[in-house]
């Protein structure tokens, strides 16, 4: 009897759950403004643009979509996930936005939509401090094993260039969940070469010590933009008008002396 | 002359293609203790499932005081079954409860009898196979002949039409015997109507009335005891049944020293 | 240094709880009924079930619990934790199934005989004389699932729910010392682990059988 009582309840549950489901609203940035909250998903292991520090969330990112998020006047709800289950996330409408270090990319653009730049971003290629071998120019990279975080433009750039062009070998392209992973496996050795956006890649290198960056420019990168749901017009004017507030009133500045310029 | 309290008309049980038994036909009175005998796998403790339908047999009719207890429309298993007391070879009592638990268990369960009504009956019937004082012991706490006599207290409670026993002695060491044939003997002189399976022949003797001999699946002879131990119709019988008794008697005098 | 990581970490702690704590018991609604109608539920019934084990037990959790939770959140509108917590659940039951079905089995067939024999019916007979035995039994290797549910439970960082395994890896990312911080969410998966297997034992103790010929 005490089971069936119990299973009674889990479905009772499971069903009030399901049928809280909100009114509709005209589009989702009515949405977003009548529940009073915007849920923002973020892969906070990537400084310094958004990490962990003394248990809060902190960076660059973090602290740009407090202020949008204010202006907006609406509260901020983070969602943290694996950075390759965020584009999906904002697809699936489990997130109203992302920011995580997006670089505009053609592919990404098919599914999602981006917001005007907030910033923009160099790539690095990353050596140990012991690297023997010569990198002048990005494809150089094509002679060593190379290490980049999965999802990510560099991801692209590699795959594209290098290793469908037979340039490389499959075999000496590894791919991480996190880009701290790449800079340990650089450090240890088992790889030679990391690729990966230029201000993580600085932070890492003073953070790890033995790593030095040879080489940074624009390759991949460029804008660092918001992701929203593709075709979301209300959302991403929203915050193309914010951005633009901000970056005129030089809040942007602030965050890049107190984040990056180091 | 009263009507009988189970009838069972032209039973028969295969299993793939062995005849477990075949147009088994008998009728039991009230007050009657039977004493069905047979060499071994002759389709007698199947023969007893299939009286309180816990097996179902492939063809023929048992009726249960007048009702046709095979007939699903007449009434229902579950319920004949309260009224048909079953007593296993392996006792089979709940691992789970104690003595007077397992005893209560069906009358507060099944019977729906008020607590305390049914503890002071649970009661009665351990203090009538004397093991009042066994009451809150486990079955893994119990001798063998103290479980049996708990599982025929248990099968007493429901207050049965007949009692079914199949072969209550036979996984019991020696020295326990007695004290499960002592509860037999007892219920047989009180006026209980029983079906037993047993190769106890001292216990046939003493308080049987009729005894039936059963082989490859067919009765061979009926009677009482007398008539098949002094004028058995078949040698068989005869055979088998002073085999049996010289079984007993050496073992008789084997416990007598 | 370590308290820090520990503080941070520990913190998931409420959610890899709360996670754990909806999945088992989900797992055990599912299990133990499927389980019943596995072992009584006749021929086609039993096949169900046992299609059902052998494929969701077929392949690795982690797999399973992707498409189970693409399935429920592409099809009602559920937060990833419940999304995530129930699809643990789902893949929990099947190994819940078998837990249960072999105690069902090992208490055996002729308890369920001397049962009717008294005039029960085979759902009271399962109730009343087969469930309290089989459960009893079940605690052993139900405990062992328990601490699988609980390691599991980690998996669900990958939809998104901050627990415990996510939150060692925000601080690995910042500090550069992965050691330090998977050592430190190892521990406190290893008091957890600990914590609980010790309090099913004193179940197991409490609700034990005096001498009981089943073991």
């Amino acid at each position: 009897m005490k089971r069936l009582f119990f299973a009674v309840f889990l479905l009772v549950v499971v069903l009030m759950l399901v049928s809280c489901a909100p009114a509709k609203p005209a589009n989702h940035l009515e949405a977003i403004k009548q529940a009073g909250v915007i849920k923002v998903g973020t892969s906070a292991d990537y400084p310094p643009f958004e990490y962990v520090e003394n248990g809060e969330k902190v960076g660059f990112d973090i602290e740009l979509m407090t202020e949008i998020a204010k202006r907006m006047g609406v509260k901020l709800e983070w969602v943290d996930m694996p950075f390759d289950s965020l584009i999906a996330g904002v697809q699936q409408g489990k997130i109203d936005a992302s920011i995580s270090g997006f670089n505009y990319s053609e592919e990404r653009d098919k599914v999602v939509d981006f917001t005007i730049s907030y910033y923009t971003q160099e790539d690095a290629f990353t050596v140990s401090e012991s690297f023997s071998g010569t990198f002048n120019v990005p494809e150089d990279a094509a002679n060593y094993k190379v290490g980049v975080q999965t999802g990510t433009t560099q991801d692209g750039w590699l795959t594209d260039n290098l290793v469908t062009t037979g340039k490389m070998p499959e075999a000496n392209l590894f791919r991480y969940d996190r880009v701290d992973q790449v800079a340990l496996d650089l450090k240890s050795g088992r790889i030679d070469v990391m690729m990966s956006d230029y201000d993580p890649a600085r932070y890492l290198v003073k953070s790890l010590g033995g790593l030095k960056v040879v080489w940074h420019g624009v390759l991949t990168s460029g804008p660092f933009n918001i992701v929203v749901p593709d075709g979301d017009q209300e959302l991403k004017a929203e915050m193309d008008k914010i951005i633009k507030q901000l970056q005129d009133e030089g809040f942007i500045e602030q965050l890049i002396a107190k984040y990056i310029a180091q | 002359m009263s009507q009988p309290v189970l009838v069972a008309q032209n039973l028969t049980k295969t299993y793939g293609k062995n005849v477990i038994f075949r147009d088994i036909s008998l009728s039991v009175n009230e007050r009657d203790t039977i004493v069905i005998v047979g060499p071994s796998g002759t389709g007698k403790s199947t023969l007893l499932r299939c009286l309180n339908l816990l097996t179902k047999a492939d063809s023929g009719k048992i009726w249960l005081d007048g009702v046709e207890i095979t007939d699903p429309t007449r009434c229902s298993e579950d319920e004949c079954r309260q009224r048909i007391g079953m007593v296993f070879q392996n006792f089979l009592l709940f691992n789970h409860l104690t003595a007077l638990d397992n005893v209560m268990i069906g009358l507060t369960k099944v019977k729906k009898m008020p607590k305390e009504q049914a503890r002071r009956k649970a009661m009665e019937e351990l203090e009538r196979v004397g093991l009042i004082d066994r009451a809150g012991h486990y079955p893994g706490q119990l001798s063998g002949g103290q479980q049996q006599r708990v599982a025929i207290a248990r099968a007493l409670a429901m207050e049965p039409r007949v009692m079914l026993f199949d072969e209550p002695t036979s996984a019991l060491d020696p020295e326990l015997i007695g004290e499960v044939l002592a509860v037999m003997k007892q219920l047989a002189r009180e006026g209980m109507t029983m079906l037993v399976v047993t190769h106890e022949m001292g216990f046939a003797r003493e308080v049987a009335n009729r005894m039936i001999f059963m082989e490859k699946g067919q009765i061979l002879e009926e009677g009482t005891p007398d008539d098949l131990f002094e004028r058995p119709k078949y040698e068989r019988t005869r055979q088998f049944l002073w085999k049996i008794a010289e079984l007993h008697g050496r073992k008789a005098a084997e416990e007598n020293g | 240094m370590l308290i820090e990581f520990f503080r941070y970490i520990a913190a998931g702690t409420a959610t890899t709880l709360a996670v754990t704590l909806v999945a088992l018991p989900l797992g055990l609604v599912i299990g133990l009924t499927f389980a019943l109608a596995h072992v009584y539920g006749g021929k086609v019934l039993t096949q169900v079930m046992r299609l059902y084990s052998t494929l969701m037990r077929g392949m690795p959790p982690i797999l399973l619990l992707f498409i189970l939770y693409f399935i429920i959140s592409g099809s009602i509108n559920l937060s990833p934790f419940w999304a995530g917590s129930i699809a643990l659940g789902v893949v929990s039951s099947a190994y819940q199934l078998e837990i249960l079905r072999g105690a069902i089995l090992s208490v055996g067939g002729e308890q369920m005989m001397a049962a009717r024999a008294i005039g029960m019916s085979r759902l009271k007979a399962i109730r009343y004389i087969i469930l309290p035995q089989a459960l009893r039994m079940a605690i052993p290797p139900w405990s062992n699932e328990a601490s699988i549910v609980l390691k599991d439970s980690s998996l669900v960082y990958a939809l998104g729910v901050a627990e415990i395994l996510r939150r060692a890896q925000q601080l690995s990312a910042t500090t550069q010392q992965p050691f330090m911080a998977f050592g430190t969410a190892a521990l406190i998966y290893f008091i957890l682990v600990f914590t609980a297997n010790r309090l099913l034992d004193y179940v197991s103790q409490r609700t034990r059988i005096p001498a009981n010929p089943l073991g």
